[in-house]
């Protein structure tokens, strides 16, 4: 079974690269994904389509059925193996690819990573969606903006073992110590996987806080659960909902008022960055502080010291924008 | 029938239901929210899923058997469901997908363990990974969300302005669970095989019938519990039914229901799956780190497990009836 996967996977590479072999006068830039066939990456392709075409290359997007980091592997080194100019990973697990970015390396390619980086990888630049401090920052940011700085704020969070959620939860936290100090947050509760769950911490936590102006849905599986929540507690205008919730998990929430707002990146817009990286590279032209990349409607900041080129600023949806985003 | 549902109360239902009020009486005057009409009809509605699940794996257990691929059968229901509403099918055909799906999933379980002669608790391991791949397949790498919600409206609809359509559709699986197990033949074979399979073989059970039927009976309930679930949630994320399996069992073993198979107590499972959730919600309303929360179910487990082997082994009966 492994085995008829790996060899599906590499066809699939292949053929891809059969596709691309017809115009080998274009520079090539790959993108593989963790897995293919899920919203967020196929929005990623869309946008890395878009800038392949206003840059001048061929863009190869291909990537593993079940995010597995052997199958992944495979299909980076047969990328390696034809030759591909510039090839972009979004890392499943960072400990297995620094062989392979050797190798690149030995051949004359880039290899970079993009959405989810390999830091010690010896890669070229990592070409990130936003920083941690960016979405934390911003999601509060927005959510005094509309319940005011004397508010009372809650959140339901996933795996109380999570760093990446924890991480969001401390930058919040430290924001509203030294930014808004009026404003009460309540101790986190962790709902772990579940949306029934969550639905059913933050209904508590509207009714043991009758003055409960916001709930924050750190983790993407409790955002239905919080949109419900406030929904069936008959709290929509009273509690405003938000959280980090991509758009098709949102929308209806959104609609309905339950959630003001959610924060995220957009993967397309990250998709045309991370095209936009390998042309540089393959061009060999350095990255600088901040990049102006056309198409784009702001300057790219790069840090020298960690490589990472950062998207910049996370994107809110609201329900006016909701619908431009399918992800 | 009242006298007799009385008289099937024994010990252990007693003690939760004590318990169930003390606990409730703590938190009252810890909170002065706690006892609020809205809070209690939440504990009530957050006990719906579960109470539906657990009722079909007092079944299951009963025979002395085990599934810990319940929540797993909820989310595949709950993708069917999910499917046809939004292919704009009508609510109720959706409705009835649920228990429908759930039946066929029991019963592919029920096969494995009873034709494959598997020991439950292995083979239930065992689909328990295949039905989350099956999710995970089904639902190919993102969830169904936003959900058109008329199969919301149905159960949110009140009869006679005032009795939520949802609660009589709970009190008729009750009531229906409550029959087959204590008033048909089938309700005695199930404790029969539970107590000593061998024995009711002898004694002209079918023996793998029962069992089977158990597990289709259980899967059925779960195909319900998911038509609750999309109604209410009117999403289906990835991790579904993760935390379904160990909430249910927890209930169905503090309800009195042996493990080991042969005596059952609805009246039991449905006081421990409020147990639970009545802890869950207090603990959240007055302030405690939702973190504790596993913990408390955990140690209850626990103690009514020991408390089980401590009246089994005679002697000590006093302690289990007196016990909190």
């Amino acid at each position: 079974m492994k085995m008829l996967k790996s060899v599906l996977a590499a066809t699939v590479a292949l053929a891809a690269l059969a596709g691309a072999a017809h115009a080998q006068d274009k520079p090539r830039v790959a993108f593989v994904p963790q897995l293919i066939g899920i919203p967020y990456f196929n929005s990623m392709e869309e946008g890395g389509k878009k800038a392949a075409e206003a840059f001048g290359v061929d863009f190869i997007y291909t990537g593993p059925v079940d995010a597995n980091p052997v199958d992944q592997l495979q299909i980076v080194q047969n990328l390696v193996n034809q030759g591909v100019e510039a090839i972009s990973i979004s890392i499943i697990d960072a400990s297995a690819i620094a062989p392979v970015v050797a190798d690149a390396k030995a051949k004359g390619l880039k290899l970079f990573t993009s959405d989810s980086d390999a830091p010690d990888s010896g890669r070229d630049v990592y070409v990130a969606q936003a920083s941690d401090q960016g979405l934390g920052e911003t999601l509060i940011d927005e959510l005094v903006k509309r319940v005011g700085e004397d508010a009372k704020i809650g959140f339901v969070s996933g795996e109380a073992t999570s760093s990446n959620l924890n991480a969001w939860i401390k930058i919040i936290q430290d924001r509203v110590k030294e930014k808004y100090p009026k404003v009460t947050l309540l101790e986190p509760q962790f709902a772990g996987g579940s949306s029934d769950r969550a639905a059913q911490l933050a209904s508590d936590l509207m009714t043991a806080n009758p003055d409960l102006k916001g709930l924050i849905a750190v983790a993407s599986s409790t955002c239905p659960g919080v949109g419900q929540a406030i929904e069936s507690a008959g709290k929509v205008g009273q509690v405003v909902g938000t959280g980090y919730c991509s758009p098709n998990t949102a929308r209806s929430y959104i609609k309905s008022g339950a959630m003001g707002f959610t924060v995220l990146w957009d993967p397309a817009a990250l998709g045309y960055l991370t095209v936009w990286a390998g042309k540089q590279l393959i061009d060999g032209k350095p990255f600088v502080a901040s990049n102006e990349v056309p198409g784009m409607d702001h300057p790219i900041p790069y840090d020298e010291k960690t490589g990472i080129l950062l998207l910049g600023d996370p994107t809110v949806f609201t329900a006016e924008n909701v619908d431009s985003f399918n992800f | 029938m009242g006298a007799r549902i009385a008289g099937s109360i024994g010990g252990r239902e007693l003690t939760l239901l004590v318990a169930g009020l003390v606990a409730m009486a703590i938190f009252a005057v810890l909170s002065p929210v706690y006892l609020s009409a809205g809070n209690l009809y939440q504990v009530v509605r957050n006990s719906v899923e579960l109470l539906v699940v657990g009722l079909g794996l007092t079944f299951v257990l009963a025979i002395g058997g085990i599934d810990v691929s319940v929540g797993m059968v909820l989310g595949i229901a709950a993708i069917a469901i999910g499917n046809l509403l939004l292919a704009g099918a009508d609510p109720w055909v959706a409705a009835l997908a649920g228990p429908l799906v759930g039946a066929a999933l029991g019963a592919f379980t029920g096969a494995v363990i009873v034709f494959g002669r598997i020991p439950a608790i292995v083979a239930t391991i065992g689909l328990l990974g295949v039905y989350r791949t099956a999710i995970f397949a089904l639902l190919g790498g993102s969830w169904l969300s936003g959900l058109p919600s008329s199969l919301s409206d149905i159960f949110a609809a009140r009869i006679g302005g005032f009795l939520p359509a949802s609660y009589i559709v709970i009190l008729a699986a009750y009531l229906a669970a409550f029959v087959v197990l204590r008033r048909t033949p089938f309700g005695l074979h199930l404790l029969a095989v539970g107590n000593a399979e061998e024995r009711a073989r002898l004694a002209g059970v079918a023996v793998r019938r029962v069992r089977l039927a158990a597990y289709v009976v259980s899967g059925t309930l779960c195909g319900l519990a998911a038509t609750f679930y999309i109604a209410n949630y009117r999403n289906v994320e990835m991790t579904v039914g993760s935390t379904v399996a160990l909430d249910a069992i927890a209930a169905v073993v503090l309800g009195g229901t042996s493990i080991l198979g042969g005596r059952a107590s609805l009246l039991g499972t449905a006081l421990g799956v409020l147990l639970i959730r009545v802890l869950q919600n207090g603990f959240t309303i007055v302030g405690l780190p939702s973190l504790w929360q596993p913990v408390v179910t955990g140690v209850l487990l626990l103690a009514a497990l020991s408390l089980e082997r401590l009246a089994a082994s005679g002697g000590v009966r006093r302690l289990a009836f007196g016990a909190p």
